[in-house]
C-alpha cells in the first residue's frame, strides 16, 4: 500500500466528515428548535459539546475546528439571546463558545496523537515483516560472488525499491553490486566520504534509532539513501537506496542485517579457500608419502643385495640373482626418478610438443622400447590400420603410451596378453590399449588420471608410482591430445590415446617422411 | 645367537624378500615368506616361527593388525619393518605387541643385531626366574629391590627403582612412551611424557657411567625407551 494513496484518502474523507459534523449540528438545532423547543442554554450546549466531542475524536483537527465554529454560530442564532441575530448580549457565552473551540481542539489533537501511533504500529509491523523476509533470503545466499547481487536483489524486491546498491571497500576502489528498475550512477567519491565519516564517528540518535553515518542525496531526480554497513561497529560497505522512502531506524537495522550477510560471504568463501588449501596439503602428502615408499624399497633391497654379495658364504649362482636384483632396483629408481622429472617438467610447464611426420609403427615401437623390462612377462600384440605417416609430436606420444602399456603390465596377469591397436582417423592418430587384467572398478574411473591415485581393487600388487597416468595425461595435453579409460564389454581394461594430427594424403607423397622403426 | 631359529619374513616387495631371504638364510636361519597379512597369519600357524619380521604396509590387512593378532596367540618376538617419519605406526605397533623396529632403508648388520638381540632376550627369559637381572656392571635385586654398580648400592627413589625393573624385565625391548606412563603414573599420565623425561634423567645420573652419552638406558627418539644388554653381550 503506497503512502500517497493513504494520505488522498484521508483528505477526501475530511470533507465527508465535515459534511456530516455540520449535519449532526443542524439536526441537533431542528430537533431543539421545533420539535422539543428546549430553551435550557445548559441542555442546548451541553449537546453542542457532545457532537464537538464525538467529531473531534474521530477526525482531524480542520473538521473538529469547522464542527466547532458550526456548533457555536447555530447556538448562538438559535439560542443565545437575542434569539435570531448572531449578536452575543451577555458576555458569559463568549466563554461558552471559547470552551466549544478548546474542547474541539484538545480532543482532536488527542485522536490525532492515538491515530498516529496506530499508523506508526502498522508501518513498523511492514517494514519488520520485509526485514524479517529479507534475513530469511540472506540465509540462502551461496557463497560465490553472485552472492552480493542477489543480496542486493533480495533488498530491492523485499522494501519494493527502485534502486538498490551494495558497495564495498577495496584498496583505491569500491565494488559495487547494484539491483532495481532504475539505472542510477554514483559517484564513489560520495562512497567514500560517507564510509569515512562512518569510519570516524559512532553516535546513537535515540530519536531516529540511527547511528551515525547516513546521508542523503539527490542524484538524476533521485533521493538516495546511503546507509554504513557495519559489523559490531566496524563499517565494512555502504548500502544506498532510493524510491520508497524507508524509516532511517529501518534502514539503519537493514544495513545491519545486509553486513551479516556479506561477512557470512566472506565467510564461506574463505571457508572454501581453506578446504581447497587442505587438499593441495592432502595431495603434497601423498606425494611424499608415495615418494617416500618408493625411494625406500628400492633403496634397502639394494643395501642389502650389495652387503649379500660382499660376504664370502653366498654361492656363484646367489651372487648373480643378489646381482640381478641390484640392477633390477636400480631400473625401478631410474624409472622413477624419470617419472618424477616429467612430472615436475608438465608441472612448469615445460615441455613442448615438436610435431613432424611419423608412422604409427614407429610410435608403438619407440613406447615398446621404453618398458620393455616391465613387459618381459607379458605378449604384446600390435595391430596397425592403416601404418601412413600422421604429423604429431611421436616422443610424447609414445612415451604416453608407455606409461600406459607399464600400467596394463603391472595389473593385467603374467603370461596375458595386452593389445595394442594403432588407428589414424579423420581425428588424428587413435591408439587402444587392452588388457586382461581386473580392470577398473567404476568409482576409480573419474580418478584415475589423478596424481599419485591408486585403484583400491589394484590391491596387492604395486610397485607403480601412481603418476604413470597422470605423466601420460600431462604429456598429450601438450599436443592437444586426450587419453581416456573404460572397460572393455568382455573384460579388462581399455586405454585410448586420441592425438589431432594432419594425416598425409598418400596420393601427393613426396615429402621426406620418418622412417618407421623396426 | 640361535642356531636353526625359524625367522618368518612378512613383506609385500619382492625385492626386499629376494634380498633379505638370502641375508637370514646365509647366517643360518631358516626363512619363510609370506607377501600379505593373511599369509603372514596363516603361515605363522603352520611354521610356528620362533621370530617374525613384519613390514607395516601390506597391502591386504594393515601391519598393525597383524601384530595385534599374532600377540594374542604367542609370544614371538616382532620385529617391525617401517618408514622413517612414520612415529605413529611404529609407535601403534610396539602398544600392540611389537618388540622392536628397524627403519627402512636399513642396512644388513642393523637388521641382524635387532633379530639377534631378540632371540637371546627369549632365550634367556626361558631360563632365568632368579630375581637378579645383570647386564655389563650392573646389577639389580628384584626381591630386595636393591641396585649394584660394580658391587657398589645405588640408592633409587621407589618411583626410580620401578622404571628400571620395569625395563630389565623387558631388557632389549622397545618400551614406548605411553606404555611405561601407564605402568608407572598409571592409565590418566599417558600423555605427561616430561614425568618420564624427568625420571629418566634423574636415573640416568645414578646408573649411568656417562649420563651424557648412556649405555643402558638408551633412548628411541619419539617412540620409547630400551635397557641395553648390548655390552654383556660383547663380554659374553
Amino acid at each position: 500500500m503506497g503512502y500517497h494513496v493513504a494520505f488522498m484518502a484521508r483528505g477526501s474523507s475530511d470533507v465527508t466528515r465535515a459534511a456530516a459534523a455540520v449535519g449532526a449540528v443542524a439536526a441537533v438545532t431542528f430537533i431543539y428548535v421545533r420539535w422539543l423547543h428546549v430553551s435550557n442554554l445548559a441542555t442546548v450546549s451541553t449537546t453542542f459539546l457532545l457532537v464537538v466531542l464525538v467529531v473531534a475524536a474521530t477526525s482531524r483537527l480542520r473538521v473538529a475546528a469547522a464542527t466547532s465554529v458550526a456548533a457555536m454560530i447555530a447556538f448562538n442564532f438559535f439560542f443565545l439571546p437575542p434569539v435570531g441575530t448572531l449578536t452575543i448580549a451577555d458576555p458569559h457565552n463568549w466563554v461558552a463558545l471559547v470552551a466549544f473551540l478548546a474542547v474541539s481542539l484538545v480532543a482532536s489533537h488527542l485522536s490525532a496523537v492515538a491515530r498516529a501511533r496506530t499508523q506508526e504500529a502498522v508501518w513498523r509491523r511492514d517494514e519488520l515483516a520485509r526485514l524479517f523476509d529479507l534475513s530469511r533470503d540472506v540465509q540462502v545466499v551461496s557463497d560465490s560472488r553472485e552472492a552480493l547481487a542477489s543480496l542486493a536483489r533480495a533488498i530491492a524486491r523485499r522494501f519494493d525499491l527502485e534502486y538498490v546498491a551494495l558497495a564495498l571497500p577495496r584498496v583505491g576502489d569500491w565494488d559495487v553490486y547494484e539491483a532495481g528498475a532504475a539505472t542510477i550512477t554514483l559517484d564513489t567519491r560520495e562512497f567514500s566520504r560517507a564510509f569515512a565519516t562512518a569510519q570516524t564517528t559512532l553516535e546513537f540518535d535515540a530519536y531516529a534509532r540511527t547511528y551515525s553515518g547516513h546521508r542523503t542525496m539527490e542524484v538524476d531526480g533521485h533521493t538516495i539513501r546511503l546507509v554504513p554497513l557495519r559489523v559490531g561497529t566496524k563499517p565494512i560497505g555502504l548500502l544506498a537506496a532510493a524510491g520508497r522512502p524507508i524509516e532511517p531506524g529501518t534502514l539503519d537495522t537493514l544495513g545491519g542485517v545486509v553486513a551479516i550477510a556479506i561477512e557470512r560471504a566472506h565467510f564461506l568463501e574463505e571457508r572454501k579457500a581453506a578446504a581447497l588449501t587442505r587438499q593441495s596439503e592432502e595431495l603434497k602428502t601423498a606425494l611424499l608419502a608415495s615418494l617416500g615408499h618408493d625411494l625406500r624399497t628400492p633403496l634397502t633391497a639394494i643395501r642389502v643385495a650389495a652387503s649379500n654379495i660382499k660376504a664370502p658364504w653366498l654361492t656363484a649362482e646367489a651372487r648373480v640373482e643378489q646381482i640381478d636384483l641390484i640392477l633390477s632396483e636400480v631400473e625401478r629408481l631410474t624409472r622413477l626418478f624419470q617419472n618424477i622429472l616429467d612430472m615436475a617438467r608438465i608441472d612448469a610447464g615445460a615441455v613442448a610438443a615438436e610435431t613432424r611426420w611419423a608412422h604409427p609403427s614407429e610410435i608403438v615401437a619407440a613406447a615398446r622400447g621404453q618398458v620393455e623390462q616391465t613387459l618381459q612377462r607379458h605378449t604384446l600384440d600390435v595391430s596397425l590400420d592403416p601404418d601412413v605417416p600422421v604429423r604429431l609430436d611421436p616422443r610424447l606420444t609414445a612415451t604416453a603410451l608407455a606409461h600406459l602399456l607399464e600400467n596394463a603390465a603391472q595389473y593385467a596377469p603374467e603370461g596375458s596378453t595386452i593389445h595394442v591397436n594403432a588407428r589414424v582417423t579423420a581425428d588424428g592418430l587413435v591408439v587402444r590399449v587392452r588388457d586382461h587384467g581386473p580392470g577398473v572398478a567404476p568409482a576409480d574411473l573419474p580418478y584415475l588420471f589423478d596424481r599419485f591415485y591408486r585403484g583400491a581393487a589394484a590391491g596387492t600388487h604395486l610397485s607403480g608410482t601412481g603418476m604413470g597416468l597422470a605423466i601420460a595425461r600431462g604429456l598429450l595435453a601438450v599436443e592437444r591430445g586426450r587419453v581416456w579409460a573404460e572397460n572393455a564389454p568382455d573384460g579388462g581394461a581399455l586405454f585410448t590415446i586420441l592425438v589431432p594430427a594432419a594425416i598425409k594424403d598418400t596420393a601427393t607423397e613426396g615429402e621426406p617422411v620418418g622412417s618407421p622403426a623396426a | 645367537m640361535t642356531p636353526d631359529a625359524r625367522i618368518l619374513l612378512v613383506d609385500d616387495e619382492a625385492s626386499i624378500q629376494r634380498a633379505v631371504g638370502p641375508l637370514l638364510r646365509a647366517r643360518g636361519y631358516q626363512v619363510d615368506v609370506a607377501g600379505t597379512g593373511a599369509g603372514a597369519l596363516k603361515m605363522f600357524g603352520e611354521r610356528a616361527p620362533d621370530l617374525m619380521v613384519l613390514d607395516l604396509g601390506l597391502p591386504d590387512i594393515e601391519g598393525t593388525e597383524v601384530c595385534r593378532r599374532v600377540r594374542a596367540l604367542s609370544k614371538v618376538p616382532i620385529i617391525v619393518l617401517s618408514a622413517r617419519g612414520a612415529e605413529a605406526d611404529k609407535v601403534n605397533a610396539l602398544d600392540l605387541g611389537a618388540d622392536d623396529y628397524v627403519t627402512k632403508p636399513f642396512g644388513p648388520e642393523e637388521l641382524l643385531a635387532r633379530i639377534r638381540v631378540a632371540l637371546r632376550r627369549v632365550a634367556s627369559e626361558d631360563d632365568v626366574e632368579t630375581g637378579v637381572f645383570r647386564a655389563g656392571d650392573l646389577t639389580i635385586d628384584y626381591d630386595r629391590r636393591r641396585v649394584l654398580r660394580q658391587d657398589t648400592e645405588i640408592r633409587l627413589t621407589p618411583k626410580e627403582f620401578e622404571l628400571l625393573s620395569l625395563l630389565a624385565r623387558n631388557h632389549d625391548r622397545v618400551l614406548t612412551h605411553r606404555a611405561i606412563l601407564k605402568a608407572i603414573w598409571g592409565p590418566n599420565a599417558v600423555e605427561h611424557t616430561e614425568h618420564l623425561w624427568t625420571l629418566v634423567a634423574q636415573l640416568r645420573r645414578k646408573i649411568e657411567p656417562d649420563p651424557g652419552t648412556p649405555r643402558y638406558l638408551l633412548s628411541e627418539p619419539w617412540v620409547g625407551y630400551r635397557l641395553s644388554t648390548a655390552d654383556s653381550e660383547g663380554a659374553a
